[in-house]
């Protein structure tokens, strides 16, 4: 007989947050239904719902300009991150004095530069692209670097006694090692780049064809048209679960003959 | 040529002496005429950055189809002598020779060094065949020799059958056994084994015991072995180099004369127990010299 449905491990781990956000959704509409409370103070999830299916065309457009900069942003930090890890692995000193600059960008508030990036290149995508890979590169940097240095000792001893090349060393033992935490890196930096994505659009209030989400939202906001602003927030929204989603795909694809985060574990 | 062939059987354990600094008498001459030497170690002093004192004054020499173990506490130096045996650390004053000549023949081919680690050390996310291959392919050696040599290597440690393996699918022993497995792929002459089977239970560590010397003398290897363990040492051992720690020396060397192969039934022998003593004593006796020396 087979195992009750509860005791599917992927089975729960989509219908329990899917089942928790279902409550919240109906004692969200309760709420606003039974105070009355008006739609451009706070419109309840049927109000919502109804904006995405009546402007879907518009919200698919401007959620389609906010993808472009996000993946080109992604794509470019993974690059830049991996290419720089690399480099900082090469020596030591090459680390201790390009590492701080690497900080630097991480803790400079994007909103405070992004009007001189917009300023400084003329094509306003292109300066969106590059706001969200100042926000989404350091991750990559910080977890790559990381595991490139976190090999096996002995392993390495033994690479050495066989007087390896450091290419070889890099391809069939640093880069193996480093992909869990390559993988760690990529999770927290393709939310980061939809962050620097969004936050850069509402610096730049690029409207017209090039309108992405978060101009959709401050449009909204302007009309009083709260559900359609609520509706691009959840387009935001589900745009970063999936892109989490994707990363934890890979992950999981590429570690699970190996690393414990991606074995199940059974009980 | 394939591993079983390669070498000639293992000699008996062989009369030879070293140059050795001893407890109760200084120094033991060397005989003439017995098997050349394959390491040789010079007073040789090794000093941590930190002014920890990890060896001192250390000699000995290995010489060709000898098991010896070394034996000691923990910080006697053991595992340090065995690295720097292995070219894996610098000295910071005596001399090391490798088969009578410098540093820079270890790698020659014929005179292959092989290193066994505490842990079994496998690349975990490359399966077993993968990880026995690892020194061929570090050397760019492929074809059907080099897989026979694999083939040959799984199946004489006794995991033919499990070359797709991943790691993590393989218990501790199995674990332990893909590592000799990739220790032995090189045909190496001289095997280092670093506290090998510490971490295992003990009747896996007895089997696996079994099994070194086995394939020991069917492939005429030099061994030199880390354990903590008096019995593990007087069992597989043809000498046993007792070390003291703080600073980490040698003190003793006590020749173990009993024949190979040896059976499960020497464990239980009063020989056995007799050694066993021997080697306790002299462990004993360092350890005080090591507490008197301190402030």
């Amino acid at each position: 007989m087979s195992a009750p449905l509860i005791q599917n491990e992927q089975f729960v781990r989509v219908a329990a947050p899917v089942g928790v956000g279902l409550i919240f959704l109906v004692l969200w509409e309760a709420v606003v239904t039974a105070a009355q409370i008006p739609q451009y103070i706070l419109p309840g999830p049927t109000a919502i719902l109804g904006a995405l299916i009546q402007d879907w065309q518009s919200l698919l457009t401007a959620l389609w300009v906010t993808l472009r900069v996000t993946f080109a942003a992604f794509a470019i930090a993974v690059i830049v991150g991996v290419a720089a890890s690399l480099l900082f692995i090469q020596s030591r000193w090459i680390e201790m004095s390009l590492f701080p600059y690497a900080i630097l960008m991480q803790v400079t508030p994007i909103v405070a530069i992004a009007p001189l990036i917009i300023i400084w290149i003329n094509d306003t995508t292109w300066a969106l692209v590059v706001c969200a890979v100042i926000m989404a590169v350091f991750p990559i940097i910080s977890n790559t670097t990381l595991g490139l240095r976190s090999v096996d000792p002995n392993l390495l001893s033994m690479f050495r006694m066989y007087r390896t090349s450091r290419w070889q060393e890099l391809i069939r033992l640093r880069i193996p090692g480093s992909l869990p935490y390559f993988f760690g890196g990529l999770r927290i930096s393709s939310g980061l780049a939809l962050i620097g994505a969004v936050v850069a659009e509402f610096v730049a209030g690029t409207g017209g064809a090039k309108a992405g989400l978060a101009y959709m939202i401050l449009q909204s906001g302007y009309n009083l048209q709260i559900s359609k602003m609520f509706a691009a927030l959840f387009l935001i929204t589900m745009t970063g679960i999936i892109l989490f989603a994707i990363m934890v795909w890979l992950s999981d694809r590429a570690l699970r003959n190996w690393h414990e985060s991606a074995i199940s574990v059974e009980h | 040529m394939s591993l079983s062939s390669a070498f000639p059987r293992a000699v008996s354990p062989p009369g030879v002496a070293t140059i050795m600094q001893r407890v109760d008498d200084p120094i033991e001459p060397e005989k003439p005429g017995g098997p050349r030497p394959i390491i040789q170690v010079s007073d040789v002093h090794k000093v941590y950055a930190n002014g920890t004192v990890a060896l001192q004054g250390a000699e000995l020499d290995i010489r060709q189809g000898e098991f010896v173990s070394l034996l000691g506490p923990s910080g006697c130096g053991k595992s340090t002598l065995l690295r720097i045996m292995a070219g894996l650390g610098d000295v910071t004053t005596g001399q090391v020779r490798w088969w009578e000549q410098n540093y820079d023949v270890v790698g020659d081919k014929g005179r292959k060094l092989a290193f066994v680690f505490q842990n079994a050390t496998l690349m975990p996310w490359a399966r077993v065949r993968k990880n026995v291959s690892l020194p061929l392919d570090l050397e760019h050696e492929s074809g059907p020799q080099a897989n026979a040599r694999i083939d040959e290597a799984l199946q004489m440690v006794g995991l033919k059958g499990f070359d797709n393996a991943f790691p993590r699918e393989l218990s501790g022993g199995m674990q332990m056994r893909a590592s000799i497995a990739r220790a032995m792929v090189t045909e190496p002459n001289l095997l280092l084994m670093d506290e090998p089977f510490g971490a295992l239970d003990e009747m896996t560590r007895n089997k696996l015991n079994d099994d070194v010397l086995k394939l020991w003398q069917q492939n005429g290897w030099t061994v030199v072995f880390v354990t903590h363990s008096v019995y593990e040492a007087v069992y597989l051992s043809s000498r046993v180099v007792v070390m003291a720690a703080r600073p980490g020396r040698i003190v003793d060397d006590i020749r173990i004369e009993q024949p190979y192969p040896r059976s499960p039934d020497f464990r239980v022998s009063t020989e056995f127990a007799g050694y066993c003593r021997q080697v306790s004593e002299s462990l004993e006796r360092a350890s005080t010299m090591g507490q008197e020396k301190q402030p």
